[in-house]
């Protein structure tokens, strides 16, 4: 769920929707994309490590 | 300005340090808030980097496969995958602090005579992380063993705990104040957390890579903006990486058995020098 919240707003940087902590407020922000990307990803990946495994 | 960059990037004495103080010092006419600048950043950035993945090709090979298998798996099962993942998780908060915090520390902290104190502060940082570390070797020493028998008693990156990876990256975020070194506080960082030194300098290049090669990467579209004379700033970005190649190098060998210590007093010296330099005109 948190990593598809992260998706949905490095997207919304991507597509200059969101300017919160932007140095500039017009336009894409890719370091915010890229940074939210990843940690969309790490949190898949931390949801993946948590899950209950069947032995 | 390449060759300094490059060099300085991976030595722990802070190339943001040098690149504010040098230029006033030398009286170089060099504006960094010239709009070309950054681009010329952006490439001797690249240009470390690349060094850095060449360096470590076999292992950025070998680290990627273990990230996507243990991603995939949910589960660690091999040393590589266990690094993998540490940088992931060393690599986050630097990410974090750096998007949100970089471009405003920098600004609050632009002019030669803060880069001076903090280079300073570098270096007694560097010198307190080895008084730390000299006291763990003595603790766990045996009286007479010779400094890479004391190394050896100390720990490889792969052990690292994952919250002291996250510390250690979250270290990285210090450097946005000029003066103060990135690679000299995850080196020190991994000297706090039990690293041998020779694998600090390892674990703090392989942190380093995929963060400046990303931070490169996002910008390089302004490469493409007018005025910008792309093939002069690709031969500073050769020379950046070129220079960053050899220092690596060097770093890895010296830190076999060599501290941080001297690097800490040149910080402190070319800190006070620059001062008195600012101070009293050069």
């Amino acid at each position: 769920m948190l990593g598809v919240v992260f998706l949905i707003v490095a997207a919304l940087y991507a597509l200059g929707v969101l300017q919160f902590f932007a140095s500039t407020s017009s336009g894409p922000h890719y370091k915010h994309m890229l940074l939210f990307g990843v940690l969309g990803v790490a949190s898949f990946i931390a949801a993946n490590f948590a899950r209950e495994r069947v032995v | 300005m390449g060759l300094l960059q490059g060099a300085s990037e991976l030595f722990p004495v802070s190339s943001l340090g040098h690149a504010v103080l040098l230029p006033s010092l030398l009286h170089w006419a060099f504006k960094q808030s010239d709009p070309s600048f950054v681009p010329f950043l952006v490439l001797l950035h690249l240009g470390t980097a690349t060094a850095l993945l060449i360096l470590y090709r076999d292992e950025w090979i070998v680290i990627v496969r273990g990230f996507v298998a243990a991603a995939i798996r949910g589960q660690i099962r091999t040393d590589t995958e266990r690094l993998a993942m540490l940088l992931l998780v060393g690599t986050i908060p630097a990410g974090v602090l750096g998007v949100f915090l970089e471009s405003r520390i920098k600004s609050l902290f632009a002019s030669p005579y803060e880069a001076a104190v903090f280079l300073i502060v570098n270096g007694a940082l560097m010198l307190g992380f080895e008084v730390v570390r000299r006291r763990a070797e003595r603790r766990s020493g045996r009286p007479g063993s010779s400094r890479p028998e004391d190394e050896e008693r100390f720990a490889h990156a792969e052990r690292i705990s994952f919250r002291a990876a996250a510390l250690v990256g979250a270290c990285q975020a210090l450097a946005f104040l000029p003066g103060i070194s990135r690679s000299g506080v995850t080196i020190g960082g991994g000297l706090l957390a039990g690293l041998q030194h020779r694998e600090a300098a390892r674990f703090s290049f392989l942190l380093a890579t995929p963060v400046i090669l990303a931070a490169g990467l996002v910008e390089v579209p302004q490469l493409f903006s007018n005025g910008v004379p792309v093939g002069e700033y690709v031969g500073g970005a050769c020379l950046a990486g070129v220079a960053a190649y050899a220092s690596a190098r060097f770093l890895l060998r010296y830190f076999r058995s060599g501290r941080l210590d001297p690097y800490g007093w040149y910080c402190v010296a070319a800190g006070l020098a620059s001062l008195a330099l600012l101070r009293f005109g050069a």
